[in-house]
C-alpha cells in the first residue's frame, strides 16, 4: 500500500515536470497580408516549429485592406499579440501609444545586425533612431520599361533623366491610336510620384533630412514649381485621362497592354510581371534623377515588433531572428518580392543576381546619386497630408485649382 | 390587343432580367480566363481558353471550404435567431394599443437603423474584447442577430399590422391563450413576411465583412467575406480569383432565394383574412 | 384584463431589447463620446474633451468641402431611392400575376440583392473601367464614342456611375417587398374595382397603393436610412473622388478614420449621420402617422 503511494507520488511529480516544458503558443500578425504570402509565411512558420518543438506559431491574417485597422485596434485593447507586423506609416502611431518594445538589447547580442544594409538599419532606426522592428523587406522604385512598345515609335535609347522621361512620354503618345507613357498613380500615395519630379528639381533637397527641405518656403520654391509643372504636364500630354483614377491595379494593367510602357515601381511588381507578362519582356533601369544629377529613394518597408505587452518577448526575439536572418530572409524576399535587407544576401541568393533587380542594386549601391530620404513620417502632419494630397493633385488636373493655389495651399499646411 | 400587352409585358420583364444579369455574366466568364485574358481590351465575352485554375485556387490555396462552413453555420443560426425574435417583438408593437410607448418603441428600433456599422465597430470590439468574446464565432452570432432584430421587427409589424385584430379576438373568446392564437393562426397567415425577412437576414449576415474582419482572428474561424476580401493585397485585385469566389459565395444566398420565393410568391388565401 | 394585456407585449419584447442594448445602444454611445474627443490614432494617451472643435473643423475642411459632401449625399440618396422604388414596383408589378418560370425568374432577378456591397462595388468599377471596361467596350462597338471614357475618374460621370450600381442593388429589395404585399390585396377588392369600372391604372392609385400603404412607407423610411449608411458601393468604385465628387458623408467618415487615423472627426460625421436620418425619420413618421396605418 505504501509502496503503490510512494510510486503514485513519483510518477505525479515526474509527470508535472515534463509537462511543466509545455508548448507556448505566440500570436503573430500580419498586415500586407496575400493569400500567397500568408502560404510562404506558413511554409517558414512550419519549419521554425519543427526545430522548436515548445513553440507553436499561431498566425493571425486579416485582409489588407483592412490590417492597420486591426493591427491598431489589438495593440490598443491589449489583446494577447506577440509579434506584429509593422510598417513605414503605422510605425511612429504605435511608438507613440507605447505599444513596442524597444529591441536594443536584443540588436546588441544579433550578428544579423551587423549585415542590414544601410536603407535597411535606416528602417529599423527610423523612430528616434531606436530600433522598435526588425525590417523584412525594403520597398524602393525603379523603372520599369516595355522596350518593345518603344522600338514601334523609333526609340532605343533608355531615359536617364527626368525631363527625357516626359519628353519621351509626350512623343509616344496618341489618344487615337490609345497609345500613352507614363503609368499614372491618381490613387493612393500620389506624393511618392509627384515629388520625385517636384522636389528633385531643387537642390537644396539634397543635402535636407526629409524630401521635404527645411526651409519655409519649399513648396513657393520657384524650382519646386518647375518640377510640378513638369509633372503636370506629363499627365495633360503623356498619359490617359483616366489616370487620375488610377490605382497600382491600373498602373500594372497599362503596362501589361502596352498603353503605358513606362511604369515607376516597387520589386513586389516584378513576380506580378513576371507572371503577366514573362520576364523578358520588360526591363528596369534606375530611376530618372533630376536637372541636378540626383534622385531621391523614398524607402518604404515592413518589419517585425514585439508589442510591449507580450509575455513572451524572448521567445518572439528567437523567432524573428530566425526567419530575418540572411538565408530565411532572402527565402522570404524572394518569393514575395521587395528586397531582402542584409548585403550578404545579395551574394548567397542567386535571385537576387537576376536582371530585374540590377537596378535596385544599383539605385543602394550609389546612394550620392540616388538619395536615401523618407518623408517625415513623425511629423503629426503627415497622415492628413498623405490623404488630402490626393485630392490636391487630382484638382489641380481636373483645373478645379490652379498650380499657384495649389502651391500655397500646400505652403499654408506645412508652416500653419 | 391581349397578345401585345402579353408581349410588352415578357419584354420588359426580358429587360429586367438582362440588366440584373449582366454583371453576373461578367464575373462568371472572368473567373473562367486565365491570367492574361482578363486583361485583353477590346472585351473579350467569352473566354479563349476556359479553366477551371480560379476554382483550383480557391479551394486548395486558401481553406474556402472551412470558410464557407462557418458562414453557413452563422449565417442560419443568427437568421433563425432573428426571426424568432423579431416575431414576438414585431407582434406586440403591431398589437399594442396604448400609443406612446408604441411610438417611442417603434422609434427605437428605427433608431437602431440610422446608425452607421462603422461607428459601432471600435467600441463594440472593446467591449467584446473585456468579456474575452472577440475571435468567438458565437460572440459573433450573438452581434448579428443584434444587427437584424431591429429591421425584422419592423417588418414583422407590418405584415402582422394587415392581419385583423379581429382573428386573434374570434379565437380567444373560444378559449386559446394569446401565445397559442399568435402560433396556431396568425403565423401560417404571415409565412410569406416570415420568408422575406429569414431571407433579407441571411444575405446580410452572409454578407457583413466589416465587423467579421474585427471581431475574428484565427484563421479557420474566417466567414466568406473576409475570404473574398483577402485577395485585394497591396498587388492589387485577383480578379480571376475573386471572381471565382463571388460565383461560389453567390450559391447559398440565391439558393435561400430560391426556397423562400415559393412562400413569397404562395399567396394568401383571402378567406382566412377577410372571413 | 386590459393593463395585463399590455403587460404581456413588453415581456415578449424583452430580448429583443436586451440584445438591442448591449451590442448597439452602449456602443453607440460609446462612439458618440468620441465625437467630442480629440481621438487619433497617432497619440491615443492624449485624449481630452474638445467639445465641437472636431463639428468645427469639419465644415471648414477645405480640402473636402462640407457643402459638397451634404449636396452628394442629397443627391445620392434622392436619386437612388426614386429610381430603386420605381423600378422595383414596376417589376412587382409585373410579377403579380403567375406566368411560366415565375420561381426561377424571381431567383435570377432578384440575385443582386445577394451580392455583397464591396463585391457590387467592384465588379461595377470594373464594368466602368476606363481603360478596359465593358460599357466602355460597347460604347466604342456601336460607335457611339471612339475613345474609353473614364467614368470613375472624370467628376462628370463618377457620380452618375455609382448611382447606376447603387440602383442595380436596390431594385430587388422594393420588388420582394412590395411584392409581397400586394400578394396580400384581397382579390375581392381588384374584382369590386373591375365591377366599378375602373382600369387598371385607376385600381393601381386608388385600390392596390392606398392598401399596401402600411409596407411602401416602412420600407422607403428603411431604405433611405440604409442608402445613407451604406457607401460600400462607393468606396469600392471611387473612394469617394475624383477630387470629392462621389463623397458622402458616409465615405468620409471612413476615410477620416482609416486614412487620416482621425477617430475624432471621424465619429463626429457618424453623429451628423445619426442626426440628420433622426429628425427625418420623426419628420416622415409625424407626416404620415396622420393615417392609422403605420401606429
Amino acid at each position: 500500500m505504501k509502496r503503490s503511494l510512494i510510486l503514485l507520488v513519483a510518477f505525479t511529480l515526474l509527470f508535472s515536470a515534463a509537462a511543466s516544458a509545455q508548448t507556448i503558443t505566440l500570436n503573430m500578425l500580419e498586415v500586407i497580408t496575400s493569400p500567397e504570402r500568408t502560404a510562404l509565411l506558413n511554409t517558414l512558420i512550419a519549419e521554425y516549429e519543427a526545430l522548436n518543438p515548445n513553440i507553436k506559431i499561431n498566425l493571425i491574417s486579416p485582409p489588407y485592406e483592412q490590417s492597420d485597422q486591426k493591427a491598431t485596434l489589438m495593440l490598443n485593447t491589449n489583446q494577447p499579440l506577440d509579434i506584429v507586423e509593422v510598417r513605414d506609416y503605422t510605425v511612429k502611431q504605435f511608438v507613440n501609444n507605447n505599444k513596442l518594445t524597444d529591441l536594443t538589447p536584443y540588436f546588441e547580442n544579433w550578428p544579423g545586425a551587423q549585415t542590414l544594409s544601410p536603407v535597411a538599419d535606416a528602417s529599423a532606426r527610423i523612430v528616434d533612431g531606436i530600433p522598435y522592428l526588425v525590417p523584412h523587406g525594403i520597398f524602393i522604385k525603379a523603372l520599369f520599361v516595355r522596350p518593345d512598345v518603344l522600338e514601334k515609335y523609333g526609340i532605343t535609347e533608355m531615359p536617364e533623366t527626368v525631363d527625357e522621361l516626359v519628353e519621351m512620354c509626350i512623343q509616344i503618345t496618341d489618344p487615337a491610336k490609345n497609345q500613352y507613357g507614363f503609368a499614372w498613380r491618381g490613387r493612393g500615395p500620389t506624393m511618392k510620384y509627384s515629388d520625385l519630379f517636384a522636389s528633385v528639381y531643387v537642390k537644396e533637397v539634397a543635402d535636407a533630412e526629409f524630401i521635404y527641405s527645411e526651409d519655409e518656403e519649399f513648396f513657393l520654391h520657384p524650382d519646386y514649381k518647375k518640377g510640378m509643372e513638369a509633372y503636370i504636364r506629363l499627365y495633360k500630354e503623356g498619359t490617359p485621362p483616366d489616370g487620375v483614377n488610377w490605382g497600382f491595379n491600373e498602373q500594372v494593367n497599362g503596362f501589361v497592354a502596352g498603353t503605358t510602357p513606362f511604369l515607376i515601381q516597387d520589386p513586389d511588381t516584378i513576380p506580378l510581371l513576371n507572371s503577366m507578362l514573362g520576364e523578358d519582356n520588360y526591363i528596369v533601369i534606375p530611376l530618372p534623377v533630376g536637372p541636378h544629377g540626383f534622385t531621391v529613394i523614398d524607402y518604404g518597408f515592413g518589419g517585425w515588433g514585439i508589442p510591449s505587452y507580450s509575455k513572451y518577448k524572448d521567445e518572439s526575439w528567437d523567432f524573428i531572428s530566425w526567419i530575418t536572418s540572411a538565408e530565411k530572409n532572402g527565402y522570404f524576399a524572394e518569393h514575395w518580392g521587395p528586397l531582402p535587407v542584409h548585403t550578404t544576401t545579395f551574394e548567397i541568393n542567386d535571385h537576387f543576381q537576376g536582371k530585374h533587380y540590377q537596378a535596385y542594386a544599383y539605385e543602394m549601391a550609389n546612394p550620392d546619386v540616388y538619395l536615401l530620404k523618407t518623408y517625415p513620417l513623425a511629423s503629426p502632419k503627415w497622415p492628413a497630408w498623405s490623404a488630402s494630397h490626393e485630392t490636391d493633385i487630382q484638382s489641380v488636373l481636373l483645373g478645379t485649382i490652379t498650380l499657384d493655389q495649389l502651391l500655397q495651399k500646400w505652403h499654408d499646411y506645412w508652416t500653419k | 390587343m391581349k397578345l401585345l400587352r402579353s408581349l410588352t409585358k415578357a419584354l420588359l420583364l426580358a429587360m429586367f432580367l438582362v440588366f440584373a444579369l449582366f454583371p453576373l455574366f461578367w464575373i462568371l466568364i472572368t473567373s473562367l480566363k486565365g491570367g492574361q485574358e482578363i486583361y485583353a481590351f477590346p472585351v473579350r465575352y467569352w473566354p479563349q481558353t476556359p479553366t477551371f485554375d480560379n476554382y483550383r485556387y480557391l479551394f486548395r490555396i486558401s481553406d474556402f471550404s472551412i470558410y464557407f462552413r462557418n458562414s453557413l453555420v452563422v449565417s442560419l443560426v443568427a437568421s433563425v435567431g432573428a426571426m424568432i425574435i423579431s416575431v414576438f417583438s414585431g407582434y406586440a408593437l403591431s398589437r399594442m394599443r396604448s400609443r406612446r410607448p408604441k411610438f417611442v418603441l417603434l422609434l427605437a428600433m428605427y433608431f437602431t437603423q440610422i446608425i452607421p456599422t462603422y461607428m459601432l465597430m471600435s467600441p463594440l470590439f472593446i467591449s467584446l474584447a473585456k468579456i474575452g468574446m472577440t475571435d468567438s464565432l458565437i460572440g459573433i452570432t450573438f452581434a448579428y442577430v443584434s444587427m437584424m432584430i431591429a429591421f425584422s421587427t419592423i417588418m414583422a409589424k407590418s405584415f402582422f399590422d394587415r392581419i385583423p385584430v379581429a382573428l386573434e379576438e374570434a379565437a380567444m373568446t373560444e378559449g386559446c391563450t394569446r401565445t397559442q392564437t399568435i402560433f396556431r393562426i396568425i403565423l401560417p397567415l404571415t409565412l410569406p413576411g416570415l420568408a422575406a425577412i429569414f431571407s433579407f437576414a441571411f444575405v446580410n449576415i452572409w454578407n457583413e465583412l466589416f465587423l467579421a474582419v474585427m471581431l475574428l482572428s484565427s484563421n479557420h474561424k474566417m466567414t466568406v467575406p473576409v475570404a473574398l476580401n483577402s485577395f485585394i493585397s497591396k498587388a492589387g485585385v485577383n480578379w480571376g480569383v475573386l471572381s471565382a469566389g463571388i460565383v461560389v459565395a453567390l450559391l447559398p444566398t440565391m439558393i435561400v432565394f430560391a426556397f423562400a420565393q415559393k412562400f413569397i410568391i404562395m399567396g394568401l388565401t383571402e378567406g382566412a383574412v377577410k372571413g | 384584463m386590459q393593463k395585463r394585456g399590455q403587460r404581456y407585449f413588453f415581456l415578449i419584447m424583452l430580448p429583443a431589447f436586451a440584445l438591442l442594448t448591449l451590442f448597439i445602444y452602449y456602443p453607440i454611445f460609446q462612439g458618440a463620446v468620441i465625437a467630442f474627443q480629440r481621438y487619433t490614432l497617432f497619440d491615443l494617451t492624449s485624449t481630452p474633451f474638445i467639445g465641437l472643435d472636431n463639428f468645427k473643423a469639419i465644415i471648414r475642411d477645405i480640402n473636402f468641402p462640407f457643402f459638397q459632401i451634404l449636396l452628394n449625399t442629397v443627391i445620392w440618396i434622392g436619386v437612388s431611392l426614386v429610381f430603386q422604388f420605381v423600378l422595383g414596383f414596376a417589376l412587382a408589378l409585373l410579377m403579380r400575376k403567375p406566368f411560366r418560370g415565375r420561381g426561377l425568374y424571381s431567383s435570377l432577378v432578384f440575385y443582386p440583392w445577394a451580392l455583397s456591397g464591396f463585391a457590387i462595388g467592384l465588379v461595377w468599377a470594373w464594368v466602368f473601367n476606363g481603360q478596359f471596361g465593358m460599357i466602355n467596350d460597347i460604347l466604342i462597338r456601336l460607335g457611339l464614342i471612339k475613345m474609353p471614357i473614364g467614368f470613375l475618374s472624370d467628376p462628370r460621370y463618377a457620380m452618375m456611375s455609382v448611382l447606376i450600381a447603387n440602383i442595380w442593388y436596390g431594385i430587388p429589395f422594393f420588388a420582394i417587398m412590395l411584392l409581397a404585399a400586394l400578394q396580400s390585396v384581397p382579390e375581392e377588392l381588384m374584382e369590386a374595382g373591375k365591377i366599378d369600372g375602373a382600369g387598371p391604372v385607376r385600381r393601381l392609385f386608388s385600390i392596390t397603393i392606398p392598401y399596401i400603404k402600411p409596407t411602401i412607407i416602412s420600407t422607403t423610411l428603411l431604405r433611405t436610412m440604409w442608402i445613407m449608411n451604406f457607401p460600400d458601393i462607393i468606396y469600392a468604385m471611387t473612394g469617394g473622388g475624383p477630387s470629392n465628387a462621389t463623397n458622402i458623408l458616409a465615405t468620409q467618415m471612413i476615410n477620416k478614420t482609416l486614412k487620416f487615423y482621425d477617430y475624432g472627426q471621424g465619429s463626429a460625421f457618424g453623429v451628423i449621420i445619426m442626426a440628420l436620418l433622426f429628425s427625418y425619420a420623426i419628420f416622415y413618421l409625424y407626416l404620415t402617422s396622420e393615417k392609422e396605418e403605420l401606429l
